[in-house]
């Protein structure tokens, strides 16, 4: 526990001095930033078989601080991990330092950074740096960017850096370049808006091995389109990745395996009053973009790409994101990447789409009744890409329509209802197959997931959630049960208490509950809270990217706070 | 705020400092996702009374989603049915987000003559009754 407290003492200093400096020097120089700690106690676990690590108290803690004077910013982030980063973390973040600093000037039109930066091009499908500390990602580029607007209609970004990896940065050199011009003042368009944007990454990496087939600058090339009429929607954007070294079964690259990569993306949809229809498509071909070709190997069965470390790109799992505990068993990831596993699993890419549905029954009718009454139905469908594969050696031949093996499917159906003034009733129905074989190894799994929520106000400020959910399963681990309530005392106070239940499991020593009891408090821009419990293993995903976390049970807290 | 540009909904461009400048007037930044219930639950409550705090506060809300491209396609669609009367604006690769150090959604900043004056993050129901009074003060 005294670990703890000496976690908390720099959090009540930072924020006095950020108090203190904004108010001496008001006028100019403008501070601001942040504070943010995780901490876990792990604990023996006998009922789970589970021991402890050798350090039982592990902390992930963030402190961020941005000056800005005039047209400059600069800034930096120390990291600490101690006693080591949480679980299964990647292992790169380890003791702490400087994780990032940048310096920035910008006046109307100019934008010039220096250091550390995050950036996105278009979908993301070829670059994004960004950082998701759940996630234990942060893929900032170190280097320079420039940005120009010579008008709201036009942006220009150029940009040299290498890849932050750990505390270190990866061996590639990445330059980019990106453009956003809107064409809508241009064809006077009022109901309209049409704008496209052109894309390139480059990256640069030194081979050693002999007579390379592939070059060591690597192009890829993107352009997007986005046209807004009225109600409707539509956006395209294709990739392409030149011939560069694929992965194979080790984890190596060689000259005998070279392929390009390509992605197109297409989204339309349509919104009207009281309802919305969207639709994406999206097909990827070998599209793993990573800053090192090859992967660093932590141990015998983890590497870098565990970790989702040194990866250029961003390629989420289409899907919808689901709150349910017991609908986040078994997540899709998405499999851009080219995947030979043996003679009968070889993965090129994914092809598939997914479409969302919003109604809104207008009070006063038969399904609206007097408070009106959502629907959102959402369906999604991955396969591999279908054509021709020889495992040895490794060659694909792909066809651009049609599906290969199913992945993924995911058909969901989301009422939500209000009874009076006082009650708030949500019905969730999902039906889900995770094709286990292809995607970790094992069965492949079918299952149907019902929940029930209701939200019932006290008075003004309290209120109470009471959720249950019921799991069917017809492989793995089978049947689950599960059941959350949550307390809302006032703006400042929550409790919760839920549990799942796999009740199902053939393996009677393995029928566990992982039960979680915790609370959060609340004060401006401050959070702490606690949690005691049982932590299920498996993949941990924020945003459609995921962690995987080991089994374990303790205390873990989470402080933030900004300035 | 930070000097970040941000694209709207209708793909507008803003920066975050310089567009929202209007001298005493205040501007109440509420970040929010797709994925977030209690965020949207914020803001459809505040919705309810907007007509009546806009008429009485000089005074403007700014949604600004922190949906990645994952969930981004969804903002469109969901706007919709729920008739905002907000400026929404897309920090898809959670810029904004960052440099305020925004752990978790639903988080409120206000602004004022360019300086935040208020931050409040999370929501249970009834707590927009408390940002209304707090405006009132500020």
């Amino acid at each position: 526990m005294k670990k703890l407290l000496f976690l908390l003492l720099p959090l009540a200093t930072i924020s006095l001095y950020g108090q203190e400096t904004e108010t001496e020097e008001k006028e100019e120089v403008r501070v601001y930033g942040g504070f943010e700690s995780n901490i876990q106690w792990y604990l023996n676990d006998s009922g789970r078989g589970i021991e402890q690590p050798v350090t039982p108290v592990r902390s992930n803690n963030y402190f961020l601080i941005n000056y800005q004077y005039s047209n400059f910013t600069a800034g930096f982030q120390i990291e600490a991990y101690e006693d080591n980063a949480l679980l299964n973390y990647n292992p790169g973040f380890k003791g702490g330092g400087v994780g990032t600093y940048y310096l920035n000037y910008r006046n109307n039109g100019l934008e010039l950074t220096a250091g550390y930066f995050y950036e996105q091009f278009g979908s993301g499908l070829l670059l994004r740096a960004w950082e998701d500390r759940a996630l234990g990602i942060n893929t900032a580029l170190r280097g320079g960017r420039i940005q120009y607007r010579p008008s709201n209609n036009v942006r220009l970004t150029g940009l040299f850096g290498q890849q932050r990896s750990g505390f270190d940065v990866s061996e590639g050199k990445i330059y980019g370049f990106d453009s956003d011009i809107n064409l809508s003042s241009l064809f006077n368009f009022e109901q309209s808006d049409l704008s496209f944007g052109v894309s390139y990454v480059g990256r640069y990496e030194k081979l050693d091995i002999p007579d390379p087939s592939f070059n060591e600058l690597t192009n890829a090339f993107a352009g997007r389109v986005n046209f807004i009429h009225n109600s409707f929607y539509v956006s395209t954007e294709y990739n392409y990745k030149q011939e560069d070294a694929v992965l194979d079964v080790q984890n190596r690259i060689n000259n005998e395996f070279v392929r390009p990569g390509n992605a197109v993306l297409i989204n339309f949809g349509y919104t009207g009053n009281g309802l919305g229809i969207d639709a994406t498509v999206r097909r990827m071909e070998n599209m793993s973009f990573l800053s090192e070709r090859e992967p660093t190997f932590v141990d015998a069965t983890s590497s870098s790409l565990n970790f989702n470390d040194k990866v250029l790109n961003f390629t989420p799992a289409l899907t919808k994101q689901h709150h349910s505990n017991l609908a986040n068993i078994y997540v899709y990831q998405a499999q851009g990447k080219v995947d030979f596993i043996d003679q009968a699993i070889m993965k090129a890419g994914e092809t598939g789409g997914q479409i969302d549905i919003f109604y809104e029954f207008p009070k006063e009718t038969l399904f609206g009744g007097k408070y009106g009454t959502k629907l959102a139905l959402n369906a999604s469908s991955w396969y591999n890409l279908p054509g021709q594969y020889r495992f040895a050696p490794a060659e694909y031949d792909t066809d651009i329509f049609g599906v290969g093996t199913k992945y993924f499917s995911d058909y969901n159906i989301e009422i939500k209802k209000r009874l009076s003034d006082t009650w708030l009733t949500n019905f969730y129905y999902i039906n889900q197959y995770y094709n286990t074989q292809w995607l970790q190894g094992g069965e492949p799994v079918n299952t149907d997931i019902v929940t029930g929520e209701a939200i019932y106000n006290f008075d003004t400020t309290k209120s109470i959630r009471v959720e249950a959910e019921h799991m069917w399963a017809d492989a793995d681990r089978k049947n689950w049960a599960g059941g959350t309530v949550e307390l809302n005392l006032n703006d400042k106070y929550s409790f919760y208490i839920w549990d799942i239940y796999n009740y199902g499991n053939d393996d009677s020593d393995r029928q566990t509950h992982y039960y979680n009891i915790g609370g959060a408090y609340r004060h401006g821009a401050t959070r702490v809270a606690l949690n005691y419990g049982r932590q299920r293993g498996g993949l941990v995903c924020v945003g459609g990217v995921c962690r995987f976390v080991p089994e374990s049970t303790g205390f873990t807290v989470n402080l933030s706070t900004a300035f | 705020m930070p000097s970040v540009t941000l694209k709207s909904v209708n793909n507008k461009t803003y920066n975050v400092k310089n567009s929202f400048d209007e001298e005493d007037k205040l501007y109440v930044f509420t970040f929010w996702a797709t994925w977030c219930a209690p965020c949207i639950n914020e803001l459809d409550a505040i919705k309810e009374h907007y007509a009546d705090w806009t008429k009485e506060i000089n005074m403007e809300v700014i949604a600004v989603s922190i949906d990645d491209t994952r969930t981004q396609k969804r903002v469109k669609p969901l706007l919709n049915g729920k008739n905002w009367p907000y400026t929404v604006l897309l920090d898809t690769n959670q810029d904004l987000k960052r440099s305020l150090a925004i752990v978790n959604p639903p988080y409120t900043v206000v602004v004022k003559n360019k300086k935040v004056v208020y931050v409040h993050n999370g929501y249970s129901q009834g707590a927009e009754i408390e940002l209304y009074n707090k405006l009132k003060e500020l």
